[in-house]
């Protein structure tokens, strides 16, 4: 008679499917080395964009969000509707002062920032596992969200869209890892590299050595790289243990809903031998041209 | 515990359930439970540590030896937490296998469902080695050694859960065996 295990299992068996349980674990691993080749892992990412217009691209209210206080949630939304009516009465005043704003820029001959649209989505899934820090928001392309959107909050800068379903985009969030953003410091202009800290805050390098950032001063993206538009706020400069570090400001308002708008787009600098010549242009016209550019 | 009038202890439902049912019982409570972890979970401002549901499984699944139809679900379950945590498709099936081979392994060499000390040990030191193999794999592929506080918290939540709720991952035996040996 065949010995049994404890588990009343036949051991020719039991072998069988401690193989089969190797050949999966075998397949799996076989899969996530393969996936270390960019060109697999694009294959995965209409797997991934799929699942995540299914997963955040509902708009149905969750249970969840129906136990953790959706009726509060529902009390805001009504008082933050009262609060845009009576803002509406200040919205005139602004165009008008807006058109002011672009007469002057057009007297100065100034390039000032393009004007904000976005698409306002709420987060649907967040996942704060070992692996990137990453919001699934409920806009997709369909809704007019652009590849590499700035995501934002009531704080401040959020993250930005890395990828891009129907319905949904992932959000990589300026707290990771992985993320780096150039910064600068509001009042002491001082550049850096931001990336997100394992402690919650973030940690900043590439910084100049004999200047340093200001207790307390507000840190807005440098604009360099073209990846951010410059001048959102990311948080607030904290001095501890001797390095810089930043408290983000998305943390402090995390209301469930980003906006999501287009990143800069920078377009691509003519060649030299199409660019007319001094004396066909007229030399101050090209000066104010070269002034123009400047920020 | 409740006797019928011939004085044997009366059996409940769940004990004159198969395998096969438990087991879809099982997987439905962690597929509910880790859809429900993927929205934001704050709580009056907290942020609650949400538990790796399909871990149950592996566990307790893994108790009663191996078999096919959980390292199917196990696998669909780890490609489902792939695809939510943004992680290299594959990661948390390797989690998931590893773990409910160590439980299986373990299973074979002890007696998890009578001895109290190794009843205990055995799915913290199950937890343990799956927590460690998704932080190694993690900071692997992250290049970087990734933050280990959610994790733990994670790992607590889970193991806590776990110790409550661990009925529900109890087959009795394994799929497809004969009766007999059910708990």
């Amino acid at each position: 008679m065949a010995r049994l295990s404890r588990s009343g299992q036949k051991p020719g068996k039991r072998s069988a499917k401690r193989l089969i349980l190797f050949v999966f674990i075998f397949g799996a691993a076989a899969l996530v080395v393969a996936q270390s080749a960019p060109q697999i892992r694009h294959v995965f990412d209409p797997v991934r964009t799929a699942a995540g217009d299914q997963l955040g691209g509902s708009d149905s209210i969750s249970l969840w969000a129906r136990i953790s206080g959706q009726a509060a949630r529902e009390r805001r939304i009504r008082d933050l509707e009262s609060e845009v009516r009576e803002l509406s009465r200040y919205k005139a005043a602004a165009i008008s002062m807006a058109e002011r704003l672009e007469a002057y820029e057009n007297i100065l001959n100034l390039m000032g920032e393009p004007p904000v649209r976005g698409v306002t989505a709420r987060v649907t899934a967040e996942s704060d596992g070992p692996f990137a820090q990453t919001l699934l928001a409920n806009a997709g392309r369909a809704q007019g969200v652009d590849p590499g959107a700035i995501a934002l909050n009531e704080g401040g800068l959020v993250g930005r869209v890395i990828q891009l379903g129907e319905y949904s985009s992932r959000i990589l969030l300026i707290t990771d890892f992985n993320s780096r953003i150039p910064v600068m410091g509001e009042v002491s202009g001082v550049r850096a590299i931001l990336f997100g800290g394992r402690d919650g805050l973030g940690s900043l390098t590439d910084l100049p050595e004999r200047s340093g950032f200001i207790e307390g001063e507000r840190i807005l993206t440098s604009a360099e790289g073209g990846a951010f538009p410059r001048g959102l706020v990311v948080g607030e400069a904290r001095l501890l243990g001797g390095d810089w570090r930043v408290k983000f400001g998305m943390a402090n308002r995390s209301g469930g809903y980003v906006q999501m708008v287009p990143p800069p787009l920078i377009e691509t600098p003519a060649p030299v031998e199409d660019i007319p010549a001094a004396d066909a242009t007229g030399g101050p016209a090209q000066a104010s041209a070269a002034q123009g550019v400047r920020q | 515990m409740a006797r019928r009038k011939s004085g044997r202890p009366s059996k409940s439902l769940w004990s004159q359930t198969g395998p096969t049912p438990r087991l879809l019982f099982g997987a439905f409570a962690i597929a509910a439970i880790g859809l429900l972890g993927l929205t934001p979970k704050t709580l009056f401002g907290l942020s609650i540590a949400w538990p790796y549901a399909a871990l149950w499984g592996a566990v307790g699944w893994g108790r009663v030896g191996l078999s096919l139809r959980p390292m199917v679900f196990l696998i669909i379950f780890g490609l489902i937490q792939d695809i939510s945590f943004n992680a290299p498709l594959g990661c948390f099936v390797i989690v998931n296998l590893v773990v409910y081979g160590f439980s299986a392994w373990i299973a074979s060499m002890f007696d998890v469902m009578h001895e109290p000390l190794v009843a205990v040990i055995a799915p913290v030191l199950q937890f343990i080695s799956g927590f460690l193999v998704l932080w190694l794999m993690a900071s692997a592929l992250e290049d970087h050694a990734v933050r280990a506080t959610p994790l733990v918290a994670a790992f607590l939540t889970t193991g806590v859960i776990y110790a409550i709720v661990h009925k529900m991952f109890d087959l009795g035996r394994a799929p497809g065996q004969p009766v007999g040996q059910t708990t």
